[in-house]
């Protein structure tokens, strides 16, 4: 058993101080290398911060989460940045590209905050751009390009770290039934293909057809989880 | 990558930056135009000063620079004089006798300095014969002439050919009056040493303080106003037994000093409010390119940069915003400075007051040094530097689970 993510009893409590508001509580959660995960759940259930948490992008009130096996809850800010950088791949509802940078150079960005070497990573732009179905829109920029292939682009990006998995919120919300379609199949088969682990939030039933395991979270708590062979 | 991606966020709203350009620009050329104009101004009044009160270099017996009596000659002046025309670095030089005393008509009296000159020579060092706007230029004809101010004479209620009464004291503290005959005005296009001075013939003066052959003061011209120091140096090592005061024009007229300093001070803190005013101006074009920009910002720390990176993007945008308007207003700063340091702007409208202000001519010719250009650059540069740290700090405060739910 390969874990990529634990969490252990957290909660999260916001306005601790006034009104509280209990956005987790007590989430314990497994997921193994090469899981293709969706965390569902009614708006306000909790599944955005319980993402934010396991993404490092928002601590815990309470808990631990561990990512391939460090505890990312003791990391200070800078220590979460560049864990983040070089352990997660986020994908994000609204595309969130640079919209100054070309499709190639949006994906390359990550691997410069990585200082890995130019030939390095024109060699991994061009794989990823091609496996997302867009090598021939490298030096498109982002307002050039459909909804569905932005959002492709992020895939890429995501993956340009080579990370230890892929955390995309709501990432098909903004899009339409091909472009859906046309996404998940390539997460599928990057899935399938490269082992590569991703956990998603969403709302979108054609994502969750295609995960093979649901989480469900009501109230900051898990009330199940299944795993579809 | 951090200069591309900053490179391209200047020009992602292009109007908004075209106009903190276009004030950088305009911001750069005023201040240019300022700063040369006001060196123009010092240049003038120091011109004006040399050549028609202090010369480049004035000796004096060390006695009479303390007490201004008559009997405190410069000694052997008439050999200092003499050796002073074979040095090299000397245009010419020309002596003076001083006195003080009151000048009378049946019109009225005023205090006045007097300055016994040798009109040939002192015509090569203050160009004295070219001021005169009624009558002529003193020469060898004729018993006592005299020339007066423009303001004295209308003091005086004087004209050409008209008599006036000198009295002052001798050598010996005897009070002597002489009568003198006006034979020019003079104008030097300061109201006050066109009142306080009446130049005489160093012979008839002398004559009546009986210090034949002898004078007060030598003005020194030189060849070159750059390369006074070692002139005096030359100068202050023949002084052997050191009862000569030689003195540069600075020193004579520390006014000239004082005005210099005056005029930076003012210049200087007009240059620091033409910053503040362009650091507010940047300021608010990074702000508002920051708000604008949450999400992303919030988005680029979320996938790893850090800090330190977000903090020097917003920075080099800063600097690249600032800079690129630099080298149009400089260009234009330049052009400006160029032309008017040729054609000079005419002040002739206000030339009385510049007359109460010690500047004569009218004409203020522009000029700059090219380290100024160096400094004003230099200056919007840190400006642009302190114009980032709040935008940049308010950047790296964000934190990125809060900007990414901006809309």
């Amino acid at each position: 058993m390969n874990v990529v993510i634990e969490t252990s009893n957290i909660h999260k409590i916001y306005n601790e101080t006034k009104v509280p508001v209990h956005a987790l509580n007590g989430v314990d959660l497994k997921i193994e290398k090469g899981e293709f995960t969706a965390i569902v759940g009614p708006s306000g259930s909790g599944k955005s911060t319980l993402l934010n948490i396991i993404g490092g992008l928002d601590r815990p009130t309470e808990g631990q989460v561990e990512v391939g096996g460090q505890d990312i809850s003791k990391l200070n800010d800078n220590q979460l940045i560049d864990f983040r950088k070089d352990n997660i791949g986020f994908v994000f509802q609204a595309y969130n590209l640079i919209p100054v940078l070309t499709a190639k150079e949006n994906v390359e960005f990550v691997m410069l905050l990585q200082k890995r070497s130019k030939k390095d990573r024109d060699k991994r732009v061009k794989e990823l751009m091609e496996a997302v179905g867009l090598g021939d829109r490298m030096d498109n920029r982002p307002a050039e390009l459909s909804g569905g292939q932005q959002q492709r682009v992020a895939v890429a990006r995501a993956l340009a770290s080579k990370p230890t998995f892929v955390l995309a919120d709501e990432p098909t919300a903004n899009l339409d039934s091909k472009s859906t379609k046309d996404l998940l199949d390539i997460m599928v088969r990057l899935n399938k293909e490269e082992n590569i682990t991703f956990v998603f939030s969403t709302h979108d039933q054609r994502v969750m057809d295609r995960a093979r395991r649901i989480i469900t979270i009501d109230d900051g708590k898990i009330v199940s989880d299944k795993h579809i062979d | 990558m951090i200069p591309i991606l900053a490179w391209r966020n200047v020009w992602r709203s292009r109007t908004r930056s075209l106009v903190v350009m276009g004030a950088v620009a305009i911001g750069i050329w005023a201040l240019l135009f300022l700063l040369s104009f006001s060196q123009g101004m010092i240049q003038s009044y120091i011109k004006t000063s040399i050549e028609t009160q202090t010369s480049h270099i004035q000796i004096h017996n060390k006695d009479f620079q303390r007490d201004k009596e008559v009997k405190f000659v410069i000694d052997n002046s008439a050999e200092l004089i003499k050796n002073l025309a074979k040095n090299d670095q000397i245009k010419q030089a020309t002596m003076r006798s001083l006195a003080n005393g009151m000048a009378s008509t049946a019109k009225g009296a005023r205090g006045i300095s007097i300055k016994g000159i040798n009109p040939v020579e002192e015509a090569k060092v203050t160009q004295l014969d070219t001021k005169i706007i009624d009558g002529k230029y003193l020469s060898d004809k004729g018993r006592n002439p005299i020339i007066i101010g423009k303001v004295l004479a209308e003091k005086l209620k004087l004209k050409v050919r008209k008599n006036l009464i000198l009295t002052f004291r001798d050598g010996q503290g005897e009070s002597i009056k002489a009568a003198f005959k006006v034979v020019g005005i003079y104008s030097m296009g300061n109201s006050k040493l066109d009142q306080a001075f009446v130049y005489v013939r160093n012979s008839d003066l002398n004559r009546l303080l009986s210090i034949e052959n002898q004078g007060h003061e030598i003005a020194i011209l030189a060849n070159e106003i750059n390369k006074l120091d070692p002139l005096l140096a030359d100068l202050q090592s023949d002084n052997k037994n050191d009862q000569l005061a030689i003195e540069p024009y600075y020193v004579i007229s520390p006014q000239l000093n004082l005005f210099n300093q005056q005029m930076s001070s003012s210049t200087g803190i007009i240059t620091a409010i033409i910053m503040l005013a362009l650091i507010f101006g940047i300021i608010n074009t990074m702000l508002m390119a920051v708000l604008e920009r949450t999400k992303e910002l919030g988005m680029l720390m979320a996938i790893g940069m850090n800090k330190f990176k977000v903090f020097g993007t917003i920075l080099v945008e800063t600097i690249m915003l600032s800079m690129i308007g630099a080298p149009i207003g400089l260009l234009l700063g330049w052009l400006t400075v160029l032309l008017t340091s040729q054609t000079g702007i005419d002040l002739s409208t206000y030339q009385q007051g510049l007359d109460q202000f010690g500047m004569s001519g009218g004409i203020v010719y522009p000029s700059l040094t090219p380290d100024t250009y160096i400094t004003i650059v230099s200056s919007v540069f840190f400006t642009a530097i302190l114009a980032a740290i709040y935008p940049a700090l308010k950047a790296i405060r964000l934190k990125p689970v809060d900007a990414l739910r901006k809309v």
